[in-house]
């Protein structure tokens, strides 16, 4: 065998590996992305599937209840301003437990990674962005510390 | 009041003098561009030195301008749009100098500042060598520069005015309240914005054909230094969110994270293929394109965190910038591309792989691994943005992608990094292997057989193998060199040490810093592997338990201060029946503006932090939800970047002039008989 050969083999051997990890990385978690105006209209498709929503916490929706169990949360999010925007009526459920991040409130923009219940989205994770107090700067260099997330 | 009234004067001078400096430092840019391509074309070395004084110009100006925003800043000029965004009167003042990055705006001009200040240093070391190669060089580090120029002329203006004066500032978001906040953004600049000395290099080695390996000396220094500074501030940035957000980890994989993650990457595989090409003329080629697409995703990166196609958290507000970023990075591309293409014929290989066991062989696999996890990184921070395009649905991929892919190429690369500095040049006889590799192959297969027996998990046995298996390679080393002096020049243990490390600092310095890697998979591994976690809502006085700890929930505790307020819990630490400690993890509350931040507590010890999070609690019953986290080895993480820096002051230590010298003549000798 030629010399050069047996590196072209071990190389494509090398990268095939590579694509077949990101085949099977990408099949165990992916999830799907949508603005909460993007989402409404598919609720019904998407029942039971992992998503993300992004939207902003509707206020005067937060109900929150400490038990020994933790902290059980309520609230419903809808539409938030955005470029170009068009608004949209409505709102989705979302239930939660745990701890919430700093920047959590009513009023708030949020993503919430979860699954649609019920008509519920019982949330895994909420991601909140900087309030808008601190736009504009979307993931400046700095921004690591302005990200939050709560995990389950 | 006279004082105060001539400090507002000086102020006003200064909002005026900020943006001349700044349109000033345009047109040197430009100038300096025209002059050197000029110099070039009609080959007067004349108008060459007039461009090599407008990039120090440059320079000049942007301390100016960056001096009036920190004056700004300083005085509290509130009328300033900046100024009121990012600061207030009560900010202490090294968090009111931080501010000069803490923002969009001022960010910009700080990385100029770095990028121009590196500039004056390159045309200052080489005003007397390099003579090809400057024009060049100066021409792409003054567009570089001419573009963030551009920017913070035309497009985010630092020193704009508010329509209506503002009173007070709305100040630093409290999150970057950290000392972390001092000295994460600069090292990171620090790192992306070093790159651009190797690519400027390249670049001029291209244009100018002068494609010997001079270049890759000239620029070996700075190459170490921009990685330096990145390794550092990726570090940091891990440490920061580890002390900071809460969630008991240090890296998740987030769009930001990633943008800084992917030049590392790629520039760690071009130190190690620059090698090749020093000892085999081999791979230059390829050394090039890593040159070019580590710069390429330094401004990939800043395009990335600015421009808000990521559907991250950071994505809700847009601020315009993603355009001119991907106009300039296409640009960019086009040229050193072109250019490249164009010098193929005369970047042949002089030499051929021989074996696959071989040094060659191990660097090669080890810069495929480099630049696939790099690609697997892109392609997970990119995945929404590229369905989108190709199927219309936005799909986002989590951690978990990252960590499938990224954890056995990360465990082949560490494989690699045992055998790679070891391994013969050409080709490995077996006898070679046995000698080189057979203890450190029993000692990895020992560690690998406790880790076996102690946690039965099959990640940590290949793991742990590996790292025993590495470590013992460079001991190995370390002893092999050292008793080579003791036995040839009779010196004592020590001293032989030294000496080993003084007389090839690059190797052995190498070694370290290989360690410090080592440390920073041992923390990945024990974190990842081992890491307990616990969420609780307790009364006073309740306990719960983790790992070996229990932990005694004793009440709340208030704490006021004019700016902030302070609810902890009081929370007792036991081993067995014994306290060891009290933690208050704690929530405050800044009242301007009004943020409520988590402020961690963490005990190490034994390499092992508890670390506690108060979640949530009820004001009237006082129960309180608590989350606890027990991360084994995380101190690796710490001490390997402690290493690290020391591996690298090693490797860049100035060898003395004595040594120096010749080496250089002779160097000047070389690139004479090749040119």
């Amino acid at each position: 065998m030629k010399r050069s050969t047996k590196f072209v083999i071990g190389a494509a051997l090398l990268v095939a590996s590579i694509g077949y990890l990101m085949v099977a990385g990408l099949q165990t978690s992916s999830t799907y992305y949508f603005t909460i105006a993007e989402f409404l209209p598919r609720q019904q498709e998407l029942v039971g599937q992992g998503v993300r929503v992004a939207g902003r916490v509707t206020a005067g929706s937060l109900r929150k209840q400490t038990s020994a169990k933790g902290t059980e949360m309520q609230f419903t999010i809808g539409d938030f301003a955005g470029d170009n925007h068009v608004p949209v009526a409505g709102t989705v459920p979302v239930a939660f437990s745990g701890v919430v991040p700093d920047m959590f409130d009513e009023g708030r923009d949020v993503i919430i990674e979860g699954k649609l219940v019920d008509g519920t989205l019982r949330a895994q994770t909420i991601m909140t962005s900087c309030p808008s107090k601190y736009e504009p700067k979307p993931g400046e260099k700095v921004a690591p510390a302005a990200e939050q997330q709560a995990r389950r | 009041m006279r004082r105060l009234l001539s400090s507002k004067r000086a102020a006003s001078h200064m909002q005026q003098l900020g943006p001349l400096a700044l349109n000033l430092a345009l047109v040197l840019a430009l100038y300096a561009i025209a002059m050197s391509l000029l110099g070039v074309w009609l080959r007067r070395r004349d108008f060459v030195a007039s461009g090599e004084h407008a990039a120090l110009a440059v320079w000049g100006c942007v301390v100016v301008a960056v001096a009036s925003l920190l004056h700004l800043l300083v005085i509290h000029d509130f009328r300033v749009e900046y100024v009121a965004g990012y600061s207030s009167s009560t900010l202490p003042l090294y968090y009111t100098v931080a501010a000069l990055w803490g923002g969009q705006k001022g960010s910009l001009l700080f990385w100029l500042l770095i990028l121009t200040s590196i500039t004056a240093i390159v045309e200052l070391q080489n005003r007397d060598k390099n003579r090809d190669l400057m024009p060049w060089v100066t021409t792409a580090l003054m567009t570089i520069a001419g573009f963030f120029l551009l920017l913070v002329n035309f497009i985010t203006p630092p020193f704009e005015l508010l329509a209506v004066p503002a009173t007070e500032g709305r100040d630093l978001n409290p999150l970057l309240q950290n000392y972390w906040m001092t000295i994460h953004p600069p090292s990171l600049y620090m790192g992306f914005v070093g790159m651009s000395v190797p690519f400027a290099f390249a670049f001029a080695a291209l244009a100018s054909g002068r494609l010997g390996d001079v270049w890759i000396r000239t620029t070996r220094r700075w190459t170490l230094f921009a990685w330096f500074f990145l390794s550092l501030g990726n570090l940091f940035g891990a440490l920061w969110a580890y002390e900071v957000l809460g969630w008991g980890g240090y890296w998740a994989w987030d769009p930001v994270e990633n943008a800084a993650f992917m030049p590392w990457l790629t520039a760690t595989a071009y130190l190690h293929s620059v090698m090749i090409q020093e000892k085999k003329n081999m791979l230059k080629v390829w050394n090039m394109v890593l040159v070019i697409l580590t710069f390429a995703l330094t401004i990939f990166g800043t395009f990335l965190t600015r421009s808000g196609v990521i559907s991250s958290v950071h994505s809700f507000t847009q601020s315009g910038l993603g355009p001119f970023f991907l106009i300039f990075l296409a640009f960019a591309l086009t040229i050193s591309i072109g250019l490249l293409i164009w010098r193929l014929p005369m970047l042949r290989s002089e030499n051929e792989l021989d074996s696959l066991l071989s040094r060659e062989s191990a660097f090669l696999f080890n810069n495929l691994l480099f630049v696939g996890i790099a690609f697997a990184v892109f392609w997970g921070t990119m995945f929404p943005v590229i369905s989108e395009a190709i199927r219309g649905v936005k799909i986002t991929v989590g951690p978990p992608f990252f960590n499938k892919v990224n954890a056995p190429l990360g465990l082949a690369l560490l494989f690699l990094m045992g055998v790679g500095p070891v391994i013969a040049w050409r080709r490995a006889s077996w006898a070679h292997l046995k000698k080189s590799f057979l203890w450190p192959v029993i000692i990895g297969g020992a560690s690998g057989t406790t880790a076996l027996i102690l946690s039965g998990n099959y990640w940590a046995v290949v793991s742990f193998s590996l790292i025993a298996f590495v470590m013992a390679t460079i001991v190995a080393e370390f002893y092999r060199g050292m008793r080579a002096r003791q036995a040839l020049l009779g010196e004592s243990a020590p001293l032989a040490l030294a000496r080993l490390m003084g007389k090839n600092k690059r190797r052995y310095g190498g070694y370290v810093i290989h360690v410090a890697i080592v440390m920073i998979f041992t923390a990945i591994t024990g974190t990842s592997l081992f890491r307990l976690e616990k969420q609780v809502t307790l009364n006073p006085g309740e306990r719960f338990t983790i790992g070996d700890y229990t932990l005694l929930y004793n009440g709340l505790e208030q704490r006021d201060t004019p700016h902030v307020s302070y609810l902890m819990a009081n929370i007792g630490v036991f081993l067995g029946d014994r306290q060891v400690d009290t933690l208050r993890p704690e929530k405050r509350f800044y009242k301007k503006p009004e943020q409520p931040t988590t402020e961690v507590a963490i005990r190490s010890s034994r390499g092992t932090d508890l670390y506690l999070v108060l979640g949530s609690y009820d004001e009237e019953t006082h129960m309180a939800t608590i989350l606890a986290y027990l991360n084994p080895l995380i101190s690796f993480l710490y001490w390997g970047g402690m290493t690290l820096a020391l591996g690298l002051v090693i490797v860049i230590w100035p060898a003395p002039v004595a040594a120096r010298e010749p080496a250089y003549a002779a160097r000047a000798a070389e690139e004479g008989a090749q040119s």
